[in-house]
């Protein structure tokens, strides 16, 4: 048996088969090809301009550490002029992010860069360990969501950047599609396919330039150019839709290799068949560039460090229970509604004003397709669809329970200043 | 199969039905104990309102026809034999009928010995349904559609090659040819519909009554994605004027898989000698290893409908809101026949295809119009 030659330069032995089409190629040119189809994905997109001070969202796994390096030796490459930083966040767990945050101060020095560790502390006034100290271990997760998912962009503000880029790959945008089709959310289906998160209303963007790499080729990647990064199985527990999903995900990829980027296009192609009465965004606005972040859950979620995550299941369960009652409920009703056939017109009446875009159907059973005005939080700008942002209500609530020995003015108040304050301090910085 | 007759008997402590009050419960719709006469009055409202929501507006006096596609499965035999009742009573009351099935089966075997199972599986239909017209067509037929241009679909082996071969032959190299069992499961399917689509057409048909049941929709819903075909979901699971200007309508949209089976027994007399059961998989492979897209999802699904059926039902509302795109700028794929925008066609040359060395040689070659979908398929 003669060794297989690789495919694209016909020359070395093969020995890499790609998860992606089941290629086989030398080490060499899966490195090259790899390096390539991210660079791909960024001129593509237009996703940087030179110039552009850019915060690579660090956590020491295998997902960030790729892509910090592939920026590196592209933007080396090809001049993209970026000015790339590394943004970590410690969560304030004692022990949790120890290796993990050490594998970035590794990296840090492997690529030159500079390294920015942000503290919740810092973000928030509260360490999650204090978080649990006060309101116990049931619970925290919520916490540690709420927060993580404004940490980085916090972060970034911080530092005066206006664009994060984080590791996610096509599995996790893939995973994310088929979650949001089984909790019925088309308009975070929508979002979630957008290589480009944030528009101009926030401040900071966010960005995904690994969105058509897979999981598997990352590992290779990382392996054969011999990447210093944490490898740790996530301690927490998906909720149970995004768990459903990712075990669909990965049994579709046996079954068909391209089903992770079949999915990611038909995820894309379906973001574009959302109806405006549902998505709230008129279709000739932004086409590409989609609202953000605001309440979360768009991406894949990142450990929590707490190992008491909730039990998985139950909130497939939750929401079985509230979809049987709506059910029920409507059965009393007459039925008026009947079949609706596929209007035609598209509605453009658009809430005036910049600030006030309407957002996603909340608790969306079908019948009725409740809207949002997505603006920014009072207390601290950040981008939420009520008045104060989730973070800002956990803050208020923890900020009641803290410890009498602090020195105690009017504790809400204290807090959004001290908030607004480091805001003010951030926008000083950025200006 | 799990008797939920047996399972509700068992552990009720409440044996009269929830609806009528008389009758002992047997079976359960959702969190309902009901009686059977009650249950099977549940499964007929729900196919019976959806066709009465797609009746004529106007003159009611010429019988429309509408194609019921019978695979012999436990939903469309079910669809049969509901809406022969509704037609009955429909006569029984004013001596007319506001519509016509023309029940058509598409014959898929490829043994001389299955077809003649199925076609006599069809007479015991024509028999005990005598009412409506009916047909069946092997899939063969496709290859004679002049719609479907198959030297221009990139194909390995394109069925003109050979012209003198059978119909039949052609069609297995044909299928041979395809690179997976995912890909041929969803060529054939492709076939299907385009052959079921050109029988309405022909026949004078306004309308294609599908029989998916809320759990086949939902298992549509992700297979679709899951193959790049979400772009065309639009039409696969909503109720609505396809792009081939036949009607598709999916009157039993709102019954789950499981209520259907149970309602196949509950009929009298019951309908299990007139369905095909077929487990998942079972044939295509003596391993319990699922080996396509389709099998995967519908395992997925019966999981799922067991212990969450509202979610089955939120997946079916959810995908069901998608709306088709304007059809200016676009082209008809060469197999499928869906609407494909303007520089969209094919698996290449989108974001997600980012370089052209990565490419397997053979798919450089120039060729008609493919969806992504059916360009996937197609090329692997
Ligand atoms: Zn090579
Ligand atoms: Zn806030
Ligand atoms: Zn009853
Ligand atoms: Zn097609």
């Amino acid at each position: 048996m003669s060794p297989a030659l690789c495919a694209m330069c016909r020359a070395s032995r093969a020995l890499i088969i790609r998860p992606k089409n089941h290629q086989k190629l030398c080490k060499a040119c899966f490195i090259a090809i790899f390096e390539a189809e991210i660079h791909h994905t960024i001129t593509s997109t237009n996703l940087f301009s030179p110039g552009d001070r850019i915060a690579i969202g660090a956590s020491g796994g295998k997902d960030s550490t790729v892509l910090a390096s592939v920026l590196k030796t592209l933007n080396e490459r090809y001049n993209y002029g970026l000015d790339l930083v590394l943004l970590s966040i410690d969560e304030g767990i004692k022990g949790y992010r120890d290796d993990s945050l050490e594998t970035v101060k590794r990296n840090a020095v492997q690529y030159g860069m500079p390294l920015k560790i942000v503290g919740y502390d810092e973000l928030y006034g509260w360490t999650m360990d204090q978080v649990v100290e006060t309101i116990g271990k049931k619970g925290n997760c919520t916490y540690c969501g709420v927060f993580r998912r404004q940490a980085l962009d916090r972060g970034a503000k911080m530092l005066g950047i206006k664009h994060v880029v984080t590791g996610h790959n096509a599995d996790d945008v893939a995973e994310t599609i088929l979650m949001n089709l089984l909790r019925g959310d088309l308009p975070r289906l929508a979002r979630s396919t957008n290589i480009i998160t944030g528009d101009e209303m926030s401040e900071v963007k966010r960005s995904k330039p690994l969105k058509y790499a897979y999981e598997k080729e990352i590992v290779l990647y990382a392996h054969h150019k011999k990447l210093d990064y944490f490898s740790t199985e996530c301690i927490y527990s998906p909720e149970a839709f995004r768990g459903s999903a990712r075990s669909l995900i990965k049994n579709l990829e046996r079954v068909r290799p391209s089903a992770i980027l079949d999915v990611v296009r038909s995820g894309e192609d379906m973001a574009r068949l959302v109806p405006e009465e549902v998505t709230g965004i008129s279709q000739c606005k932004s086409q590409k560039i989609s609202l953000s972040n605001a309440d979360g859950g768009d991406e894949g979620a990142g450990g929590c460090g707490s190992s008491n995550g909730r039990s998985s299941g139950g909130e497939m369960a939750e929401m079985e229970k509230k979809l049987q009652q709506d059910e029920e409920a409507a059965g009393r009703e007459v039925e008026i509604t009947s079949v609706s056939s596929h209007a035609n017109g598209q509605r453009h009446d658009r809430i005036g004003g910049k600030s006030h875009l309407r957002s996603r159907a909340q608790g969306d059973t079908g019948r009725k397709l409740l809207r949002q005005t997505l603006g920014t939080c009072k207390r601290c700008g950040y981008m939420s669809s009520q008045e104060i942002c989730k973070a800002c209500v956990l803050l208020d609530g923890l900020n009641k329970n803290r410890p009498k020995m602090e020195i105690e003015i009017d504790v809400e108040d204290e807090e959004s200043s001290t908030l607004r304050r480091r805001m003010e301090g951030i926008a000083l910085a950025a200006g | 199969m799990v008797d939920k007759q047996d399972l509700t008997t068992l552990n009720r402590p409440d044996p009269l039905c929830k609806r009528c009050g008389e009758n002992p419960s047997t079976h359960r719709i959702r969190s309902e104990q009901v009686c059977q006469k009650c249950f099977g009055q549940y499964i007929t409202t729900k196919a019976v309102k959806r066709i009465e929501t797609y009746r004529v507006r106007g003159s009611a006096k010429v019988a429309r026809k509408l194609l019921l596609p019978l695979s012999f499965g436990a939903s469309s035999a079910s669809l049969v034999h509901i809406l022969d009742r509704h037609l009955q009573g429909q006569y029984d009351r004013m001596n007319r009928v506001t519509y016509e099935l023309y029940i058509v089966h598409i014959d898929l075997d490829i043994d001389d010995e299955d077809r003649e199972t199925s076609s006599m599986l069809l007479e015991k239909y024509k028999a005990r349904y005598p009412r409506h017209t009916y047909s069946s067509i092997g899939l063969e037929e496709v290859l004679n559609l002049q719609i479907i241009d198959w030297n221009n679909l990139g194909l390995p082996h394109p069925p003109s090659t050979d012209p003198q071969k059978p119909g039949m032959e052609r069609l297995k190299v044909l299928i041979r040819s395809i690179p997976s069992t995912t890909s041929r499961v969803d060529i054939i399917s492709t076939l299907l519909s385009r052959l079921l689509v050109e029988a309405a057409r022909t026949s004078g048909c306004e309308c294609i009554l599908f029989g998916d049941s809320t759990t086949r929709l939902a298992e549509k819903t992700l297979t679709e994605t899951a193959k790049g075909r979400g772009f065309s979901l639009p039409w696969q699971v909503s109720d609505g004027m396809s792009p081939y200007g036949i009607g598709f309508s999916y009157p039993l949209r709102d019954v789950l898989k499981q209520e259907l089976l149970s309602f196949c027994s509950l009929t009298t007399p019951p309908l299990t000698d007139l369905i095909i059961y077929q487990e998942p998989s079972s044939h295509v492979s003596s391993s319990s290893k699922l080996t396509t897209i389709d099998d995967l999802m519908t395992q997925y699904f019966q999981s799922v409908e067991e212990n969450y059926p509202s979610i089955v039902a939120n997946v079916v509302r959810t995908s069901s809101k998608l709306k088709p795109l304007s059809m200016d700028g676009t082209a008809a794929c060469g197999l499928c026949g869906l609407p494909v925008e303007e520089g969209t066609d094919g698996i290449f040359g989108w974001g997600g295809d980012q370089n052209p060395d990565a490419r397997p040689a053979r798919e450089n070659e120039h060729h008609g119009i493919l969806c992504y979908g059916c360009s996937r398929s197609i090329n692997g």
